[in-house]
């Protein structure tokens, strides 16, 4: 996927540019404007459409519902009294879900807390990751997600992660946004946010692979498909 | 150019990201014709982003945007009022204390789905799709997450033939697609049975 969009011109413009070339941040840019100007009511039309990316995005770090409501909500009011802090050649989606990390980060620091230990990836990140295992996978249904159980074992299999991980892959494979945007978001360069996005997506895939249930298990002699989506 | 399965594996997710030099790209779609290890690495790792994109995968309780609306609200106001005569937020008080009581008892029937990922898409691509007869998907041409053989339709008849939209390479055309359009009806049913079971 291209990291810039080609320009009339030939020429190609960056992030930023796509922010004021987006007619979505125009409209938003206008709303903030208002909002400063008193129309504080219009922060609900401003926030909506990112309520359950601050959400997700809080639970991410913080790995419990309860908590990343609160630090949703802090993160909310924290744009809403920071509004001026706000630089239109930015995505506002871009800031707000800064302000929810940074909050996020916060709320961990205060509390210490590490429910479970996440697994830490032993290998330099310059390293090849070698996949654990590879039994194959029949085309998984979308209608898999209806199934409580299958989220809460995909949400585990995602916890497990370093944040490091989580973070990258929340941002671009949850969050659909683009490689530039996420390394824009986390302050880490392009390569990083590629190398970390490798490196989840195939912790994920070894973690979720058919035979990660029972690793005494020769993969081969699992049938295709059969678990854990079956 | 002959790659490697290390190669492969370091390479991979930059070819689901269609981010690869074209002759890279082409000897790994070679490699991947003759060693079923790397395919199945690929098909795994496909599915992994699949599942994690869906936006049932992650979705709201239903009393999670009145609960916000509170928590914001005095702050919303004090702010209107800095602006504004004191009894037009006195009246505005009482239609936000209105609307969060009708919210509840909304939400009591079918949890609301507010953000723009839990919300049933409105908007549809422009020119035609493709679809995989034995696929559940629409996809943009050339999107690495479409399998087999494909025929092109317009958006509207991969609608009625029951396809939903890609998550990967739809969300960008969805993105910047202009026109309204009827709502995925099915979508929305699906999230709010997902959204039901929390």
């Amino acid at each position: 996927m291209p990291e810039t969009l080609p320009k009339e011109d030939g020429s190609e413009v960056g992030v930023t540019d796509f922010a004021r070339l987006d007619p979505g941040h125009e409209r938003e840019v206008a709303l903030i404007e208002r909002i400063q100007r008193g129309e504080g009511e219009l922060f609900y039309e401003l926030i909506q459409p990112y309520e359950k990316r601050v959400f997700v995005m809080a639970f991410t770090i913080l790995r419990n519902e309860a908590d990343a409501e609160d630090v949703a909500q802090e993160a909310f009011l924290k744009a809403f009294k920071h509004l001026s802090q706000f630089r239109a050649e930015s995505r506002f989606s871009t800031w707000l879900i800064q302000v929810a990390i940074n909050e996020a980060r916060m709320w961990q620091r205060k509390r210490h807390r590490e429910i479970m230990k996440p697994i830490e990836d032993s290998e330099n990140e310059d390293g090849t990751y070698t996949p654990h295992d590879f039994a194959d996978w029949r085309e998984i249904p979308s209608e898999a997600l209806e199934r409580k159980e299958i989220r809460d074992k995909l949400i585990a299999a995602l916890n497990s992660l370093a944040t490091k991980y989580r973070e990258v892959f929340v941002l671009r494979d949850v969050q659909h946004m683009s490689i530039e945007e996420t390394s824009e978001v986390l302050g880490i360069s392009v390569g990083a946010v590629k190398t970390r996005l490798l490196r989840a997506r195939m912790m994920l895939r070894d973690l979720l692979s058919p035979g990660f249930e029972n690793v005494l298990t020769s993969t081969s002699q699992i049938p295709k498909g059969k678990r854990p989506w079956s | 150019m002959v790659i490697g399965c290390e190669d492969v594996w370091r390479e991979i997710s930059n070819y689901l990201e269609g981010d690869l030099d074209p002759a890279v790209k082409h000897a790994m779609e070679e490699h991947f014709a003759q060693c079923r290890h790397c395919e199945a690495v690929l098909d795994g790792m496909r599915n992994v982003i699949e599942l994690y994109g869906d936006e049932k995968m992650f979705s709201l309780t239903a009393d999670f945007y009145p609960r916000l609306r509170r928590r914001l609200a005095v702050h919303v106001e004090e702010r209107k009022g800095s602006a504004r005569p004191w009894f037009f937020s006195l009246a505005a008080t009482g239609a936000l204390a209105a609307s969060v009581l009708l919210a509840g008892l909304h939400q009591g029937a079918i949890p609301g789905q507010r953000s723009v990922m839990s919300q049933p898409a409105r908007r549809l691509p422009q020119g035609l799709v493709a679809v995989v007869d034995e696929g559940k998907k629409f996809h943009a041409p050339g999107c690495p997450f479409m399998h087999g053989k494909y025929r092109m339709v317009t958006p509207e008849e991969a609608l009625r033939e029951g396809y939903t939209p890609c998550t990967r390479c739809m969300y960008e055309a969805l993105r910047t697609a202009g026109r309204m359009t009827p709502e995925f009806g099915e979508e929305e049913v699906a999230s709010s049975a997902a959204a039901a079971e929390q």
